[in-house]
């Protein structure tokens, strides 16, 4: 669906995309993450066909972006990350208005916004003026917005910023619908453990450049270097310290509660051989599990917190 | 075509403007003041006739004043109207989602300038009742007026380009407007001040220099009946007015033609810039997809066609 080839875009002396190579397939939910000043927005923008890049090339459906924006703004659905509304329309006129400028005719828009709103659920709401609604009713507004031409990529630019946890929940419930539908989405989103949940694909970015990317289970392979032990016993947990520190030569191991936690980078031989050592000294294991990586863990261990 | 004129942006532009009490009230103070410059005029020389008998000027004289200051009031009004309705959108974050869809930049400028204009005839076509009192007294063809009508529009199109040119540039909304009052202002004073201060300093100046005919004022000073169409006040300083001829460089186009082709030439360059600066990635879109098409390109020894290459690299990411 989306193929992005060494996209460069620079602002005077500042490179806000530097050399950034993507892939995206059909259908997938691909998480941008990356901290603030890391070029999300941007390549975002690019993609939407709302800024030239500076070189590199990106291509949507096969189209290259910069070549034909025209036929780019129909395959795309884009929703920025800050937003306004005409606040003097109402909620369907709102949706007629950005329908009729994709050029829908006017009984297709009586349909399409019917089912939009039922889909964002808004239907009660049809005839209220958007200035009226709530924070998490425009963004689901914003959102039907970037959907009336039926795009088959859809951008989204934080759309869950300044929700509270009910919309949030609810706007994650929707792009699952809006994956079931069989739509291919980019995502950007600082609330890792979401993106976490919902995305099929995740890429890191820092200081324009790409870090990381790949499939959740891809990255935490690549960030296994920072893999954690986590042991639990009954008792004697002082000795099963002291196992530790011999098998291992660590010393920064957390021991609360019964509870250890060490860093690890071993094989599984090794830890077979700590778990049978532990068992045969008496120490009552009641678990011992590998710590699995959540994306703040890899997100903060991939990014050095470099702003631009 | 269709898709440039019965457009969504004037649609939500009609609809927007008029659903507000701002409207109807901007219609009242405007028709009030109007209404008072007339009944005023009409009063004092009411008194003037009670005195000196019959007054055949008195028509044409409310009808100068009539026009004058409606077109003062075009002028005022226009650039309230078009300063912000780019900028306006850019302040609101809405420009971005306008440009996303399949609306040409020309097309968004467009349309933009022809709802602010809308309004503004609408206001000029509610004011014609006032023109009806002239006839009470005669000395006014309807041509006149007509001409005068054509003056009030191709203003308000050239102040309504100066508006959403700026709109274009400045990114607020406060600067567009303080600027285009400034240019506005140089427009009605700044091009005559200039001709006066020439003419003052070369008394034989037979006409006047060629920019004094962007000035609206000129263009309807020349749409006068009889004598008012003779000349015009251009000395501004202290002393007697003087009276400088309005010729025209060639005789058979009057000054409101010569000042219909400079706006016309502005418009034209003003509406053109606004349109390249409003979609940077669109813009000449269409001529670089032409010349794409026409450019092979040199790949591992070979020419192959661009979308070609296009598509050789989205079928290995789909792949």
């Amino acid at each position: 669906m989306l193929f992005i080839e060494n996209l460069c875009k620079q602002y005077g002396k500042l490179t806000a995309v530097d050399n950034l190579s993507l892939q995206v397939d059909t259908g997938a939910i691909f998480g941008l993450v990356g901290p603030n000043g890391a070029g999300k927005t941007t390549t975002m923008k690019i993609l939407a066909a709302l800024l030239t890049p500076t070189s590199g090339k990106a291509w949507i459906a096969g189209e290259d972006v910069s070549a034909n924006p025209a036929r780019i703004r129909q395959l795309v659905g884009y929703m920025p990350d800050f937003f306004g509304v005409y606040d003097d329309l109402k909620v369907d006129e709102y949706l007629d208005f950005y329908a009729a400028s994709y050029g829908i005719s006017v009984r297709e828009r009586r349909m399409i916004i019917g089912d939009l709103l039922e889909l964002v659920d808004l239907s009660h709401k049809r005839q209220a003026y958007v200035d009226s609604l709530s924070r998490g009713m425009k963004q689901r507004l914003c959102l039907a917005r970037s959907l009336v031409h039926d795009p088959a990529l859809l951008i989204l630019d934080e759309p869950a910023s300044g929700l509270d946890p009910r919309a949030r929940v609810e706007m994650r419930e929707l792009l699952k619908e809006l994956k079931s539908m069989g739509k291919t989405i980019i995502i950007s989103s600082h609330i890792l453990p979401e993106l976490a949940e919902l995305c099929t694909h995740i890429a890191i970015m820092e200081a324009g450049r790409l870090v990381v990317s790949g499939t959740n289970q891809e990255i935490v392979e690549h960030t296994r270097t920072g893999r954690t032990l986590q042991i639990r016993v009954m008792d004697q947990g002082d000795a099963a310290a002291l196992i530790l520190q011999e098998e291992l030569g660590l010393t920064e191991i957390s021991f609360i509660n019964n509870s250890l936690e060490l860093p690890f980078n071993g094989s599984n031989e090794e830890l077979n051989h700590i778990l049978t050592r532990m068992v045969k000294s008496g120490i009552p294991v009641v678990s011992f599990s590998e710590g699995k990586n959540n994306l703040e863990d890899i997100f903060m261990q991939v990014t050095k917190g470099v702003v631009q | 075509m269709k898709r440039l004129v019965l457009n969504p942006v004037l649609d939500k532009e009609f609809r927007s403007r008029m659903r507000t009490w701002k409207s109807p009230l901007l219609i009242s103070l405007y028709l009030g003041t109007l209404a008072l410059i007339t009944l005023g005029y009409y009063w004092t020389q009411q008194q003037r006739i009670y005195y000196s008998g019959f007054g055949p000027d008195v028509g044409p004289q409310i009808y100068v004043t009539l026009t004058i200051f409606q077109l003062m009031l075009v002028s005022f009004v226009t650039p309230a109207f078009t300063a912000g309705v780019i900028s306006g959108e850019r302040e609101k974050q809405t420009l971005d989602l306008l440009i996303c869809t399949r609306l040409s930049a020309t097309s968004i400028i467009l349309n933009k300038l022809l709802a602010s204009i809308a309004y503004i005839l609408l206001l000029i076509i509610s004011s014609l009742p006032f023109f009806g009192v002239v006839y009470f007294f005669g000395g006014v063809l309807l041509s006149e007026i007509a001409q005068v009508f054509l003056v009030y529009l191709m203003t308000a199109l050239t102040f309504g380009a100066v508006g959403v040119f700026c709109s274009t540039i400045f990114r607020k909304t406060q600067v567009s407007v303080v600027v285009t009052y400034v240019i506005v202002f140089f427009f009605l004073a700044g091009t005559a001040a200039i001709t006066a201060f020439l003419v003052n300093v070369r008394p034989n100046f037979g006409g006047i220099p060629a920019f004094a005919y962007l000035n609206p004022l000129v263009a309807l000073y020349s749409t006068f009946p009889g004598s008012f169409a003779q000349g015009m006040p251009l000395n501004f300083g202290i002393g007697s007015s003087r009276m400088v001829g309005l010729n025209a460089p060639v005789s058979s186009l009057q000054p409101w033609h010569y000042n219909f082709i400079g706006d016309g030439i502005i418009i034209v360059v003003l509406l053109f810039i606004a349109v390249l600066l409003l979609d940077p990635v669109g813009r000449f879109s269409r001529l670089k997809r032409w010349f794409r098409r026409k450019k092979p390109v040199q790949v591992d020894g070979g020419d192959i066609n661009e979308e070609t290459h296009s598509e050789e690299l989205h079928n290995e990411a789909e792949a």
